[in-house]
């Protein structure tokens, strides 16, 4: 398999590699030409040591520099005399910039022109051979003579570049043959200004700086060994610091860090967790391996409500005490699929070590200790590549299109009503719970703007609340087509002889506009009429920051009830709903406990 | 100052590296036909391990091949590594 750190891309270290570069004689081999505008003597080097580590001896053949057509198109070329099984294309920024300053600049189908140029070779080489291509992406050159401009000037370098990139993309989608191997993607990876080297390229047409080449050179290698079936179909993963910080046998359901909005490092396991559900969705299957008891181990997967991994997610479970090894291959027998086809994550050294030692196939990351960087450390080491789509990725795929449409839809809607229609905003509203009381604590700490009475209650305060059947103390959470806002309000009700007092009336500022707070007061003049009470009461008490909510009482027809103070009276029949677009979803247990007063 | 490894201990060791020879111990009369290999595509190799190993940044010039032997090349690391903070 392919390297899994970023320094074992070191330039010099590859060089001495290619020296003491030996392979059994039963390794396959791979033969692979490549066409190129600059320099190749380097890349080759790299992708015979690259692929060799990866245990496969490479044959490579490169063709004249710049001769990219030449050699495509003549039946009888040197590329076709060599029978490769990959050819990899790379066209670089650089010569496109050349040619580009040639034509005089500024042409607007410049653009196209290569694009069409690209697309011939990719059907020279598919009617003269049986060869895979592998073509690049350009990086996006730094010269801009207009700046930020750039972009916007038909024609001009950046944005040629840019539509070219989305034409190579969506062109390549259509051959079978042709994969993307995306130099640009590594640019901006490293940042231009390392992967650039203009030095370099002027003196020998080097493509990029040569502390950089080995990553390119990586990535084609990523792309070479998936098309040869070598994809990870399986992810182990440990649950205690990995998928949720702290262990739960010990700290319980409520208190394992794990939070969508709380800030902090539950967001970073929730990340972990969608980067992994993506995987899942693309076909990759997902295991747990965990020193636990199994009932203590699936309960967040059941019952935590920040959990974006479920039960029916994962393929196989195994808690219990023996150790991983012997986990791991209980997923191997159970999935029958090869351990050289599977990653295990924990942030337990003990356990990787333990796990490289007894299954070395398996592949074992080098997880960060902060959980903040697991995400982007595994997208570094590419682990995932993939050269097909399975049928869940083209159904997705039908998917996105669909959503993409509505989208344009929505962009085109006259109103904001029909723009909040399609949003199609779905509510949770229940009783507080114990889940979402530091969140509910956070928010009546922090919020300052649409806040009625400004209570600053303590997180055991609300707990108290929550045990007093008096009160009626609610959260709402708010989800939209665009993304989960999470919990986004807070409503107190006091339930006395005649009326429905609102306590503590609060939102976070990020979804107003929506209707939230037109939803909340529906439903609680609902409720007031379903208790048999005349009147909602409500208080609004003004701080140097709430003036936003002055008239919040106003607009929904209450009146005043005294003239000096802020008290707010509504007439609960006189009520006229206000229409909203938003759903209330699952209402589950939480919500029948507000209707036991 | 004194250096426990004089600029040309360390330019033979990078040699050494670059060509891939344990024997080599840099002159200052040497070129590039004094050294097996020393072509233009293992000069590029040399340049840069250089620059990695000294923190230095040759020009495209000096770089490019402006220098007639060793003891040029040595003599620009010596400058450039001294104008350094």
């Amino acid at each position: 398999m392919a390297t899994y750190s970023a320094s074992d891309l070191d330039y010099q270290r590859l060089l001495k590699a290619a020296r003491r570069l030996s392979l059994p004689q039963s390794a396959p081999t791979i033969r692979i030409a490549i066409l190129a505008d600059c320099a190749t003597q380097q890349l080759a080097l790299l992708l015979r040591v690259l692929l060799g580590e990866a245990g496969l001896r490479a044959e490579v053949y490169e063709a004249p520099f710049a001769a990219i057509e030449l050699e495509s198109c003549a039946p009888d070329s040197g590329l076709y005399r060599f029978a490769p099984d990959a050819v990899i294309v790379l066209n670089c920024a650089q010569a496109l910039r050349a040619a580009h300053a040639c034509q005089g600049n500024e042409q607007a189908d410049f653009a196209a022109q290569h694009l069409a140029r690209i697309v011939g070779v990719w059907a020279a080489v598919q009617s003269h051979c049986e060869a895979m291509i592998l073509q690049s992406t350009f990086a996006l050159p730094p010269d801009s003579p207009y700046g930020n401009f750039g972009l916007s000037v038909p024609g001009s370098l950046r944005a040629s570049v840019a539509v070219l990139n989305a034409g190579i993309a969506a062109a390549a989608r259509d051959c079978a043959r042709v994969r993307i191997h995306d130099v640009e993607g590594v640019a901006s990876w490293v940042g231009r200004d390392r992967f650039f080297d203009e030095r370099a390229w002027d003196l020998w047409k080097a493509p990029c700086s040569l502390e950089e080449l080995p990553r390119v050179a990586n990535n084609m290698v990523s792309v070479l060994l998936a098309l040869r079936g070598g994809v990870v179909k399986c992810v182990v993963t440990d649950l205690d610091n990995t998928l949720w910080g702290g262990v739960i046998g010990d700290d319980g359901l409520d208190g394992i860090v794990l939070s969508a909005h709380g800030g902090g490092a539950g967001e970073s396991y929730v990340r972990l967790q969608q980067f992994l559900k993506q995987l899942r969705a693309r076909g990759v299957l997902l295991a747990v391996c965990s020193k636990n008891e199994a009932t203590t181990a699936l309960a967040p997967f059941l019952e935590h409500p920040d959990m974006v991994l479920r039960r029916d997610d994962i393929s196989v479970f195994v808690a219990n005490w023996e150790d991983k090894a012997s986990g791991i291959r209980r997923v191997r027998d159970e999935l029958g699929i090869g351990l050289d086809s599977m990653v295990f994550l924990d942030d337990s050294p003990f356990e990787r070590n333990l796990v490289r030692e007894l299954l070395p196939e398996v592949i074992v990351p080098e997880l960060p200790e902060d959980p903040s960087r697991f995400v982007a450390f595994l997208s570094e080491l590419n682990l995932f590549e993939t050269a097909y789509l399975s049928s869940e990725d083209r159904q997705r795929a039908a998917l996105y299109q669909h959503e993409a449409q509505r989208r344009v839809v929505a962009a085109q809607s006259a109103s904001v009503q029909d723009y909040l229609r399609s949003l199609d905003m779905q509510a949770v509203l229940a009783r507080f719970d114990r889940f979402h009381m530091p969140r509910i604590a956070q928010l009546m700490q922090r919020s300052n703007q649409f806040n009625l009475c400004t209570r600053r209650l303590s997180e055991a305060q609300c707990a108290a609340l929550a045990e007093d059947q008096a009160f009626i103390p609610l959260y709402a959470k708010l989800a939209d087509r665009l993304g989960d806002h999470g919990l986004i309000s807070v409503v107190v009700l006091e339930r006395d002889e005649q009326a429905l007092l609102v306590r503590d009336w609060l939102m976070s500022c990020r979804v107003l506009a929506r209707g939230v707070e037109q939803f909340l007061m529906n439903y609680v003049v609902a409720q007031a009429a379903r208790f048999g009470l005349r009147r909602v009461i409500g208080e609004y008490i003004p701080t140097a920051k709430n003036a936003m909510v002055r008239d919040f009482f106003a607009q929904f027809g209450f009146t005043r009830v005294s003239a000096t103070g802020d008290q707010w009276a509504l007439e609960v029949a006189a009520y006229r709903p206000v229409e909203t677009f938003i759903r209330l979803v699952d209402p589950g247990t939480a919500i029948q406990a507000v209707e036991v007063p | 100052m004194t250096q426990l490894n004089s600029i040309a201990d360390r330019m033979s060791r990078i040699f050494r590296d670059v060509f891939d020879d344990d024997t080599i111990s840099v002159r200052d009369d040497m070129t590039s036909a004094d050294i097996a290999g020393w072509d233009s595509l293992s000069h590029i190799n040399l340049i840069y391990a250089i620059e990695k190993e000294f923190r230095i940044v040759f020009t495209i010039g000096e770089a490019g091949g402006s220098l007639k032997n060793v003891g040029e090349l040595r003599a620009l690391i010596e400058k450039k590594t001294a104008s350094k903070p």
